[in-house]
């Protein structure tokens, strides 16, 4: 038991160490004046801003945790929309050849537009508040979902149909109870990229018409030369990417129990 | 020790079937061309060839997951439309379904044929156990060693309770040494069940060691080029002279069919 952890804390040291060093030359270079910190804003620098922002808030009066709340709301919103929208759709495509040919192109010409580029687009169609960038986050996972749910379910293996055929399966349970679990571990993966597009669309979502949310807040330092609070924006969102992303592959183990089989077998 | 058998009925009957593929170049190619086969009940039949001679598709017609071309297929003296209805079919590998035990891919092919949940559970608990897996219930394929997903998925087939079982190179993917073992399990688990039995391999011992009845088949067109009737009592010898000279009479029939084969003709159009 404690050469486990002992061996743990071993492994632990070395990046430990380099993450230590390299903050340390970090803070440094500031500290010699070979960088401005406008440039680069030191460590200390952005914990400092990181507790301002916390307990004062920025701009005055919003504080760190009503950005992240509201951020989250509007991802969780379009994030949601696009999944509920995608994986009908996706299933229905994914097992109709000739509604698969005639949606290839469409879904492959909107999977290619930057989901920015519609900006200006959605606040003509939606205005400048909520639903506009609900729209775009819903739109960017959207596509990703849908193009990734098509694919699981043309990619389940036929001879696994086939024997479901052969064990005189009715119809409708060969789609529920053979090609939707099959397609399972193909559509969570999709689920898990689709977020992501989530999180890299937000900052520009929340470019326009609001003060509130972890991409205001980093359009807002911009305008107040505040690169620090830029900073601590940018490494919030990579924490609550990177914690919904460790979330998922635990839930997806935890849901998909056969899913190492993928993993050992295929390359 | 087996049940007479009634010349006069056959399980099977294929009767004068044709099925021809197109292929990317726009030739055709006669996959089967004119197959005659009676199989009687209880009869354990090896169709035997190389790659390509369509044996397999012969097998899928059977098991009505092809659709036939000319001609027709009887079970049962009922015309063959489709798959399931007492065929119970074990494919090459990785055909159990990923996302359930053992267990419950056996209990899977119960409860469609319409046992309760407990009945279904019980039947899998004796399946696992006739092929030799009582512990393994609750391990998902992807933990079982190729050889035992193979048994799971025997087990999964006789869950059927199906009066055919059709087998399409069962354990083509395993070592030899596995593949010898399996081929005996077969064996036994095919005496405590009896079945009509349809196995394709290409592998002419395992047809020495396995059938009543070996088919041999040539490759485009498909044809049957050689039947021969093996009467000897199981488990069987490698060195029996009979077989040796079986086997050199198989090969023989393989051989020349390889190199006289007619080539595929151009389609018309």
């Amino acid at each position: 038991m404690t050469g486990r952890w002992q061996k743990r804390l071993a492994d632990a040291a070395i990046p430990v160490a380099i993450m230590i060093a390299f903050l340390a030359g970090w803070e440094a270079v500031v500290a010699f004046g070979w960088v401005r910190p406008i440039q680069v804003p030191p460590p200390s620098r952005i914990v400092a801003s990181a507790g301002e922002l916390a307990l004062d808030g920025f701009p005055a009066g919003t504080l760190l945790g009503e950005h992240v709340g509201i951020t989250f709301l509007r991802i969780l919103t379009g994030y949601a929309l696009a999944l509920a929208l995608a994986i009908p759709l996706g299933l229905l495509i994914g097992s109709n050849r000739t509604l698969d040919a005639a949606t290839a192109p469409i879904v492959t010409f909107c999977r290619s537009v930057a989901t920015l580029s519609l900006l200006p687009l959605a606040v003509v169609w939606f205005g400048v508040g909520e639903a506009s960038k609900v729209f775009l986050i819903g739109y960017g996972c959207f596509w990703v979902m849908l193009s990734n749910t098509i694919a699981a379910i043309k990619l389940v293996d036929p001879v696994l149909i086939s024997a479901a055929r052969t064990m005189d399966t009715p119809p409708p349970d060969i789609f529920l109870k053979v090609v939707l679990p099959a397609a399972l571990p193909r559509m969570v993966a999709g689920a898990r990229v689709a977020l992501g597009v989530g999180f890299m669309v937000i900052v520009g979502a929340e470019m326009i018409g609001t003060t509130r949310g972890l991409g205001a807040l980093i359009m807002e330092a911009r305008t107040f030369y505040r690169s620090d609070i830029t900073v601590v924006g940018m490494f919030v969102i990579g924490a609550i990417g990177l914690a919904l992303s460790y979330g998922l592959t635990r839930a997806e183990a935890w849901l998909l129990p056969w899913e190492r089989r993928m993993h050992e077998r295929r390359p | 020790m087996r049940k007479p058998v009634r010349l006069d009925s056959p399980v099977i009957e294929i009767i004068d079937v044709s099925k021809r593929f197109q292929t990317e170049a726009a030739t055709e190619v006669n996959v089967l061309d004119r197959i005659n086969l009676s199989i009687r009940e209880n009869e354990f039949v090896v169709l035997l060839g190389r790659s390509g001679c369509g044996k397999t598709t012969l097998l899928n017609v059977i098991a009505g997951l092809t659709p036939v071309g000319d001609g027709e297929v009887r079970v049962n003296g009922e015309r063959v439309t489709g798959p399931g209805k007492g065929k119970g079919m074990v494919f090459q590998q990785n055909a159990l379904f990923p996302w359930l035990t053992a267990k419950r891919n056996i209990a899977f092919a119960a409860v469609n044929r319409g046992l309760s949940r407990k009945q279904a559970d019980d039947l899998a608990g004796d399946l696992l156990e006739l092929v030799d897996l009582a512990g393994a219930g609750d391990k998902y394929p992807f933990e079982l060693s190729g050889g035992m997903q193979q048994r799971v998925a025997i087990a999964r087939a006789l869950a059927l309770d199906p009066k055919i079982l059709l087998m399409d190179e069962p354990f083509g993917a395993l070592d030899e040494l596995t593949r010898n073992e399996m081929q005996d399990e077969l064996l036994r688990v095919w005496s405590a069940r009896r079945k009509t039995l349809v196995f394709v391999t290409h592998s002419i011992w395992e047809g020495l060691m396995l059938a009543d009845r070996v088919i041999v088949m040539s490759p485009r067109p498909g044809r049957i080029v050689l039947e021969r009737r093996i009467e000897l009592p199981r488990p069987r010898s490698r060195t029996d002279l009979l077989l040796l000279a079986t086997y050199d009479e198989i090969w023989a029939a393989l051989d020349r069919k390889a190199v006289t084969a007619t080539p595929a003709k151009k389609v018309a159009s």
